[in-house]
């Protein structure tokens, strides 16, 4: 049985305009010590997947069906108590905003104090030295564990943030997009050091990241989200040979380091309102190979090789797919407008060595 | 084109504001009340029965003194026999108009340097401001007894003292919001296509920061009222025209409050009323203007 | 920090500075001969000039400009015209009393404000949270004393419970300590008292549960919630962050009601400073006017002057 299994997840939001279908029956498992990358566009749902593992969705959210399995209980309807017994011990957080991840008035070391007094009795002196040693690991100062989170770079901050995550010695880290807003070469360290800390403790771990580059260098098996819904999901087959175009369309996205006159292209179009989900594949408004079949009847997810499943209808054109993918013009050309897949990560990257 | 574009979005914006103000619920009811004070001290003297120091007088010639809410006096009378509800409604006129003229003069005051101080920065913006900070230490109550003790207590000096009070808050706010205003690209894109400093100032800015002064006008409408109330009950208030402080002084220097309940209530509840209203408006087209300013 | 210290201290003097310039200009350069509005008519031209030299009436302006800055600098403020005691003396006695006003009813709006602020702004859209702030705006906005007026007439004259002004019963106890212990005291000052605190609390509540909203949607009450923290743990953590304004605001709150009591102090016959103030400016007793209002202006100052190092020091941020 898997560490983490989530079953058919139906997460809504209360929104003016009505209730929008963030997360839409989504189903994923994670192994123990296995690390899984969940990428797409942003809105897609894969924030919300992560605070409904933790179970700190916003007031406005609800999750409407399914299972969160963690150890084979569900973290659904759990009693309070008992989710809070478990949250950090046993499942625990990289968050997608390290700046504020922090109480600005704590410093750092009471602040991963509390978490350790929350769940367990440790000696004063034993506290401070698994937060030294903790701090050493993630590659910071020893004595700067008494500083206050202002004191901390923003890169600085997300390792002091990797270190309160292990602070409980957790066996499922989910990391929510862990480099937004850092710069480039903060991010290689981050994720390096997440990678590490992945191989020397075999911990179960979620990176949640729109870049598909990150999923691929890091992630032992990917899931490809989009509009609330699962299209792609397997292990390092996914992005070396896709099936669904739009897992296409995202790895064109990014630069491959195999092919590195392989020009840029960007999906155009916008994700589509999850108020009012559009029939059939929800892809379908952007796909450029989609056909009627595609906007009435909902692909289900078919499994192309062992652990490797994939939502669309024309799974057995895939070589076509993908032939045809490669050239500019099925995307609308190579500066296509209304790009919303946008890699700033590596246009980031090209502004700072100019 | 641009400048008259920036001008329209800031005005309409706030006429837009004002007229969504009906959505709140105590919005609606608020206006709704500040409209029948207006309206009461406009047509006010006209439907008054009585002057506001006229003296009513019994059939046997005596001074109608202290008598309660009868056909003749609907609010009764005080203790030298004027007519309290006629009192009421002359005070209403001098309420609006001192709430008004206060309100107008510091926000203009306020607006202008805090635009001066906002946008030229330096050694302008470091007297203006050492200049607020002088006028915030100053106690305004104590200080404006002493100032009319010493000259003589008239409405316009009130009006005046309260304006010297007012405009730091206003001036304060808006030089803030030029300074977030200055460095938006529209202001240097206007600076580098060669338009000159009052240019910008006059056409870009002010026309951005006008639905602040808007804000700050009720706010000195509701504070002017106020403070005018206050230091007419204090005794330092314009003997000659008649206001619900000076109805308030009068009540409680003849000890109405034992005696006479139907003295105090009116120009007590009638300023309460008033002044809550402007305030509930005032708050309800500040969270308008700005969704996250759910403060004081 | 320290030179922010100092930069905010020379501002505090300039701005004493301004305001005793701008009082000296009231009291001397107003037309009018200050000594003709106490000398009786009955007073021979000798006996005027007398004073006049006493009070250094007859130095040129700028020495009595010299002499006023330096006796204000060091309180000396001479002796009253009518009370026969020096002014300081007089004013420390009134500066008590309205302490023994003002700090309880600050107090009780403080602590209770704090906790009722933070507790709306965690139980958003709760039917607690629309009572106290509907509540809290309505007791905000409205006129202060006539809501003193109302309480006297219901509590006072009406129901007859409390007592209807002044601090002590007549023949009741002296001296600061003594009145501070009495039971006659805590009667005087329950209600004057109740109609403070009735305004000023809702400055902590509007204040902290506005904070409180901002600090809730912040990202590290997920962690803390993550981290699973017990939810008594989590709002402390929130109401500490919320708290931060409300420093700044309490010394703010001080100053203005510090002014502004002279209407309750009226209505309740509390002998504190700004009731002595009205009283000296009715009997043209300046020098205890002029003593009233400086000693008003300096604690206005010295509270504004307390939030901005009190914030520097509260929030670790602001201190790098």
């Amino acid at each position: 049985m898997a560490l983490v299994e989530i079953e058919g997840l139906e997460i809504r939001y209360r929104t003016e305009a009505g209730d929008a279908r963030a997360v839409d029956g989504v189903s994923l498992s994670i192994e123990g010590g296995q690390y899984l990358g969940l990428v797409g566009e942003s809105g897609c749902g894969k924030s919300t997947i992560a605070k409904a593992i933790l179970g700190i969705l916003p007031p406005a959210g609800r999750i409407e069906a399914g299972a969160i399995r963690y150890a084979g209980r569900d973290l659904v309807g759990l009693p309070p108590a008992e989710l809070r017994r478990l949250r950090w011990r046993d499942i625990a957080l990289v968050p997608q905003s390290a700046m504020n991840g922090f109480d600005p008035v704590y410093t750092i070391e009471r602040q991963m104090t509390e978490a350790i007094i929350a769940h367990r009795r440790m000696p004063r002196a034993e506290r401070r030295q698994r937060i030294e040693a903790l701090f050493e690991m993630v590659g910071l100062e020893r004595s700067r564990i008494k500083d206050y989170p202002h004191q901390f770079s923003g890169g600085m901050r997300q390792r002091a943030m990797i270190a309160m995550a292990l602070v409980l010695d957790p066996d499922f880290i989910v990391a929510d997009e862990p480099t937004t807003g850092l710069d480039v070469i903060v991010q290689d360290q981050i994720l390096h050091r997440i990678r590490t800390i992945h191989d020397a403790t075999d911990k179960a771990m979620l990176l949640i990241t729109h870049d598909m580059a990150v999923v691929s260098e890091n992630c032992d098996r990917i899931a490809v989200m989009y509009a609330g819904r699962i299209m792609e999901y397997g292990g390092a087959s996914v992005f070396e040979a896709p099936y669904h175009p739009y897992t296409l369309g995202l790895c064109n996205a990014f630069p491959n380091l195999a092919d590195r006159d392989r020009p840029l292209i960007s999906i155009p179009g916008a994700p589509p309102d999850l108020v009012a989900p559009p029939a059939g594949c929800r892809f379908h408004a952007r796909c450029p190979f989609a056909t009627t079949r595609c906007t009435t009847e909902v692909p289900e997810l078919l499994e192309v090789a062992p652990g490797h499943v994939v939502a669309c209808h024309y799974v057995d054109r895939a070589e076509e797919f993908r032939a045809r993918a490669a050239d500019p013009a099925t995307w609308g050309g190579p500066c296509a407008s209304g790009s919303q897949v946008l890699p700033s990560r590596h246009r980031t990257a090209n502004r700072d060595i100019t | 084109m641009t400048m008259t574009g920036a001008y329209v979005s800031g005005f309409s914006r706030t006429l837009r504001a004002l007229g969504t103000i009906r959505r709140y619920p105590s919005g609606t009811a608020s206006l709704i009340v500040v409209l029948a004070f207006i309206i009461l001290g406009i047509v006010g003297p006209t439907v008054a029965p009585h002057g506001p120091f006229d003296v009513l007088y019994n059939q046997d010639r005596s001074v109608l003194r202290l008598s309660p809410p009868t056909w003749r006096a609907w609010f009764g009378t005080t203790n030298q026999g004027m007519d309290v509800a006629s009192q009421l409604i002359w005070g209403t006129r001098v309420a609006l108009l001192v709430g008004l003229l206060s309100a107008l003069g510091s926000v203009v005051i306020g607006t202008l340097v805090g635009l001066v101080a906002g946008y030229f920065g330096g050694w302008t913006d470091e007297i203006l401001m050492r200049l607020t900070d002088v006028a915030f230490g100053i106690p305004f109550l104590p200080f404006a007894m002493v100032v009319i003790s010493i000259a003589r207590p008239s409405i316009g000096l009130v009006i005046l003292l309260v304006i010297c009070f007012l405009w730091r808050t206003t001036a304060r706010v808006i030089r803030a919001q030029v300074l977030t205003l200055r460095s938006r690209p529209f202001i240097w894109a206007a600076r580098a296509a060669g338009a000159g400093h009052l240019h910008v100032l006059f056409r870009h800015i002010t026309p951005n920061v006008l639905p602040l002064s808007f804000l700050y006008m009720a706010v000195g409408v509701q504070a002017g009222v106020m403070l005018e109330a206050a230091l007419s009950f204090l005794g330092f208030g314009d003997p000659n025209v008649m206001s619900w402080g000076i109805m308030l002084n009068a009540a409680f220097a003849a000890g109405a409050m034992r005696s006479a309940w139907w003295w105090v209530l009116p120009p007590g509840l009638a300023l309460s009323l008033f002044v809550i209203s402007i305030f509930m408006i005032t708050r309800a087209y500040e969270e308008l203007l700005d969704p996250r300013l759910r403060a004081v | 920090m320290g030179r922010y210290i100092a930069r905010r201290l020379l501002l505090l003097v300039l701005v004493i500075w301004c305001i005793l310039t701008i009082l000296f200009a009231l009291f001397h350069l107003l037309p009018g001969d200050p000594t003709s509005i106490f000398v009786d008519n009955n007073f021979s031209v000798e006996m005027i000039q007398r004073q006049k030299r006493l009070w250094g009436l007859t130095d040129p302006l700028w020495l009595q400009y010299l002499h006023y800055i330096r006796n204000m600098a060091f309180f000396r403020f001479g002796d009253s015209f009518f009370q026969d005691q020096p002014v300081a003396t007089i004013l420390v006695d009134r500066t008590a009393n309205t302490c023994l006003m003002i700090v309880p009813a600050l107090i009780v709006s403080v602590a209770l404000g704090t906790v009722l602020g933070a507790l709306a702004g965690w139980r958003r859209a709760s039917r607690f949270e629309q009572t106290t702030v509907t509540v809290s705006l309505f007791l905000h906005s409205a006129p202060s004393f006539f809501v003193g007026i109302l309480a006297l007439m219901v509590f006072s004259y009406d129901l007859r419970w409390l007592p209807p002004g002044g601090m002590v019963s007549l023949g009741g106890p002296q001296g600061f300590w003594a009145v501070l212990g009495s039971r006659d005291y805590l009667q005087h000052l329950i209600l004057p008292a109740l109609v403070l605190v009735s305004r000023e609390i809702t400055g902590p509540i509007l204040l902290l549960r506005s904070s409180m909203l901002e600090v809730k949607s912040s990202d590290f009450i997920d962690i803390l919630r993550a981290k699973g923290l017990r939810e008594r743990h989590i709002l402390t953590h929130a109401t500490r962050n919320a708290l931060l304004p409300l420093v700044t605001y309490i010394a703010v709150m001080t100053s203005t009601l510090f002014q502004g009591q002279v209407l309750l102090e009226i209505i309740f016959a509390w002998p504190g400073i700004g009731r002595e103030l009205v009283t000296a400016l009715g009997d043209l007793d300046y020098p205890v006017a002029q003593g009233a209002l400086y000693i008003m202006a300096l604690v206005t100052l010295t509270m504004n002057f307390g939030a901005d190092l009190l914030y520097g020091l509260i929030d670790p941020r602001s201190s790098t």
